[in-house]
């Protein structure tokens, strides 16, 4: 099953202009678990990914928000050549990732 | 006598919980007038709007200009002014004109007292400027008391002369100093947007980390419930925690919608970190009071053991011109990756001659790759894509003269196979190119180790 089809929320946005963090949030305790509990938001995989080194990516859960943080490096955000300035489109990999 | 001294002996003299009203998160966006009139009728002790960010990237801090459009940022301040006053109560405002430097605080400044003007409101004014001196700032680069934020590069002396504008983000010390004068209002230049609300319950011994929980969730206004939204929020503070109430009725703050609240826009879900310490909310949970109330309690404060002071700083790049085209042919758009590096090397040839490159020419090409960078493995070739060159040089003529030539050697660049021999591009209006004006970038994203933080933001008082 896809990461879209079983999360409600997935985005993404700046935490400053030098981090993009990744949020995916769950209609349900189950759902959250299923995820939480698979390899497939890995640091590792994330990496690959996002083309970044799995050691600069972060991986939060947080239960009380029945969500997985996601924070990883990104150049400085407005910098000439970005695609993004808010980082607010860079959830799309997630979407299809198999759980 | 005024709004904060009235509040501060009201609440010194008989302790009690304190409502803090967030009206806006985006002051200048517009306000939503029902709710914040129910906002009012709640009778709080604070009105507090966040007006600015960084996540508008540097070009507002670089040219000294809003995000917001002045019709809709006059609108919004008179909104809150009237209400403020009304209600006898202090205003808060931070960050004020989107990048909280001079000439945002100056354009903010002129709104106010033109509103005051226009409606005959008195009151007294509390202004406090975010503006770091360049030699101070230089002499901490020598000290080595700069570090980059986030991997940033170290910062030079040459960085702080280059930079358009370079602002500090004030803590809470700069506003207390601001309601221990006694003011009606306080327009704030670069300020983090928890000490807005933080600042005058820490002054009545509220406990801090409760203090900027509360803070860090209503300066988004009613974001943290379900449906989130723009309409202003309502904290009641006690000694224990906060109950948090939208003051829009279809606005619910459950547990878990406040509790995801801290996700946004923050690296770490448990941690928000303060000039003056960190708010840790590992231990934080959420109760529901009723089907749209929640309270929250549990964040303890981390105090700092070293004042440090977030810089932000832009700096000019160059001129920006765009080339806006479209493109409908399936082997053009397969063929794009070859295409474009082809056409910026005949462009090169052409406008540089024998000279060096001053200028840079990159592509972006939506449909296929222009949002994500770079296109995953299979993806289908798309029916259409939509092409935006962008050049930055040395001047807007030059800029100009490189997307004018780009534009029409892509439009009728020969490639192996090409059908559609009269043009490679669809513009949707001529000219489809755009002079932008001048492009920045974040020069300066440092923390300042400073032994007396609040000494950087220099109070003025106006009475109006």
């Amino acid at each position: 099953m896809l990461l879209s089809e079983i999360a409600q929320v997935i985005r993404s946005k700046n935490a400053g202009p030098r981090r993009l963090t990744l949020d995916v949030m769950f209609a349900s305790d189950a759902d959250y678990q299923r995820v939480v509990q698979s390899p497939a938001l890995s640091r590792e995989a994330i990496g690959l990914l996002y083309r970044i080194a799995p050691e600069h990516v972060a991986v939060i859960p947080y239960p009380l928000g029945r969500a997985i943080k996601i924070t990883l490096p990104r150049d400085t955000a407005g910098d000439p050549g970005d695609r993004d300035v808010y980082g607010a489109q860079q959830h799309a990999p997630l979407l299809r990732i198999e759980i | 006598m005024s709004a904060s001294q009235r509040i501060l002996d009201d609440v010194r003299r008989t302790p009690r919980p304190m409502r803090f009203l967030g009206a806006s998160g985006q002051l200048g966006y517009g306000i939503p007038t029902p709710a914040f009139n129910a906002g009012l009728a709640r009778q709080p002790d604070l009105i507090g709007c966040d007006m600015g960010s960084i996540d508008i990237g540097p070009t507002y801090l670089g040219k000294g200009e809003m995000a917001t459009s002045p019709v809709a940022t006059r609108r919004d301040l008179r909104k809150v002014l009237m209400g403020a006053r009304q209600a006898d109560v202090p205003l808060v405002i931070g960050s004020a004109g989107s990048a909280g430097a001079a000439p945002h605080l100056d354009a903010t400044l002129a709104m106010i007292r033109d509103i005051a003007r226009t409606e005959g409101l008195h009151f007294r004014m509390a202004v406090i400027r975010a503006d770091m001196p360049r030699a101070l700032l230089k002499q901490a680069v020598r000290d080595g008391r700069m570090t980059g934020m986030d991997g940033m590069a170290p910062l030079t002396e040459q960085d702080i002369d280059e930079a358009a504008h370079i602002v500090g983000q004030m803590g809470m010390g700069p506003f207390r100093r601001a309601l221990a004068e006694g003011v009606d209002v306080i327009i704030a230049g670069r300020a983090c947007d928890t000490a807005i609300f933080a600042s005058l319950p820490t002054m009545l011994d509220f406990p801090p980390g409760i203090c900027g929980h509360m803070a860090k969730i209503i300066e988004c206004a009613s974001l943290c419930c379900v449906p989130g939204g723009r309409d202003s929020i309502l904290a009641t503070l006690d000694a224990d925690g906060f109950e948090l109430e939208s003051m829009n009725p279809v606005r619910r703050a459950t547990p878990t919608s406040v509790a995801a609240h801290s996700l946004y826009e923050q690296a770490d879900p448990y941690s928000v970190t303060e000039p003056e310490g960190s708010v840790d909310l590992r231990d934080a949970h959420y109760t529901a009071l009723d089907d749209r109330r929640t309270r929250a309690s549990g964040a303890r404060w981390m105090p700092s053991s070293t004042p440090t002071i977030k810089l932000e700083g832009a700096a000019c790049v160059g001129e920006r011109a765009v080339l806006l085209a479209g493109a409908a042919d399936p082997r053009f758009i397969a063929r794009h990756a070859e295409i474009l590096p082809a056409v910026a090397e005949v462009v090169r040839e052409l406008v540089c001659e024998d000279q060096p490159q001053d200028y840079t020419l990159r592509f972006r090409v939506y449909g296929v790759d222009g949002v994500r960078g770079f296109a995953p493995d299979g993806e289908p070739t798309p029916g259409e894509a939509f092409i935006m060159g962008e050049c930055i040089a040395p001047t807007r003529e030059r800029a100009a003269e490189v997307v004018r030539t780009t534009k029409q050697y892509l439009l009728h660049h020969g490639y192996p196979g090409r059908q559609s021999t009269a043009g490679n591009l669809a513009f949707p209006f001529t000219p489809p190119e755009v002079s932008l004006g001048p492009a920045y970038r974040f020069s300066v994203y440092h923390l300042m180790r400073v032994p007396d933080a609040d000494a950087l933001f220099p109070l003025e008082i106006e009475t109006l």
